[in-house]
């Protein structure tokens, strides 16, 4: 687990990022642990967005990844301080995109 | 119609994902641009199979995953051109490099493979994934539909921005003039699958039934019942888990 602690400010923020890293990872009782802590808290359709959010991203950053393309120039100009403030530099795939290291 | 059973979890069973998830299943079991329907097939089933491969999870713990050799547990259905890449896109994807990109294609794999390929086993990820999260089993793979890969290949595609050559939207003309429909920008990973237009149309059917349609991404006021917030916390989370930087 990479145990993020803090909400980010968003409702419900610490569930929901103890949800997705346990779905992430292999440790199927804190993943059931989980997941019956955010559905105390979310409705049963927020529940399947959840879902769904991870479903959608584990496809596209496959496909980011695989295919090597740039961070698109007007996301990179307006990400600039988020990326550097979040260390995304050290991933390895952001040698796909100029200026990305 | 193959759709999630939501029966015991007591989710509720909105008919759009299940007529998305019917529709991905579907466009993996019928036959491709490169691969043939049985071959898409049995790329999806070892792209789950690589979850659990030996080798695989030695990789990922590992600084680097080129020092660390071994054999593939693989089901033996694929070409052994292709398990690698397979395991890799499914299991490692944040550590591909255009190095090992470049020791794949043309070598082993033509672009059309490998950006079919991509596709596939990213599609069977996410379907997955989406099983996972809310406790139900993963679907099970669909028999393969009869017929030959096309082997069709858009005229406009060019190399030069990513590893994969790609349609320009400038370029998306003739049967190709529908692929970026109704967008006003089309980000890169819109494109990153044009090599093979349907599977564009395959990563736009699974971006709307999971998380909002390409064109309204950069509307910050489109949301599902979750608010934008929550979605682009999770978002970023998978992203940062997953080491990708896009």
């Amino acid at each position: 687990m990479h145990g993020a602690a803090s909400d980010a400010g968003v409702s419900n923020g610490a569930r929901l990022l103890a949800f997705t890293e346990a779905v992430m990872c292999d440790d199927e009782a804190a993943l059931a642990r989980e997941r019956a802590a955010l559905r105390a808290v979310l409705t049963p359709n927020c529940f399947v967005d959840v879902a769904g959010v991870i479903a959608a991203f584990n496809v596209v950053d496959r496909v980011a990844d695989a295919t090597g393309i740039p961070l698109d120039d007007m996301l990179l100009a307006a990400s600039a301080g988020l990326r550097e403030q979040l260390g995304l530099s050290r991933f390895a795939s952001a040698a796909n995109t100029p200026g990305g290291r | 119609m193959a759709t999630f059973d939501s029966s015991g979890v007591g989710v509720p069973a909105f008919e759009d994902l299940r007529v998305a998830h019917h529709h991905l299943l579907e466009h993996i079991r019928a036959p491709g641009s490169w691969w043939s329907g049985a071959q898409r097939v049995a790329i999806a089933a070892e792209s789950r199979q690589a979850t659990s491969c030996g080798l695989c999870i030695r990789r990922k713990a590992a600084l680097s995953p080129t020092h660390i050799e071994g054999v593939h547990d693989t089901l033996g259905t694929v070409p052994a051109s292709a398990v690698d890449v397979i395991h890799r896109v499914r299991t490692d994807p944040g550590r591909l490099s255009r190095s090992w990109f470049e020791s794949i294609v043309p070598a082993r794999l033509s672009d059309g493979e490998y950006v079919e390929l991509v596709s596939v086993v990213a599609l069977t990820a996410g379907l997955d994934f989406f099983a996972r999260a809310l406790g139900i089993p993963p679907y099970p793979l669909p028999d393969a539909l009869p017929g030959d890969p096309s082997r069709y290949r858009p005229a406009f595609a060019r190399g030069g921005t990513a590893w994969v050559p790609m349609v320009a939207c400038e370029d998306a003309s003739g049967a190709e003039a529908d692929l970026y429909e109704g967008l006003a920008f089309v980000p890169n990973i819109v494109r990153a699958l044009s090599l093979v237009p349907r599977e564009v149309k395959a990563l736009q059917c699974s971006s709307a039934a999971h998380y909002l349609p390409v064109k309204d991404i950069v509307d910050p006021a489109a949301r599902r019942s979750l608010d934008r917030p929550q979605m682009e916390l999770v978002a970023a989370r998978v992203s940062a888990l997953n080491q990708c930087f896009y």
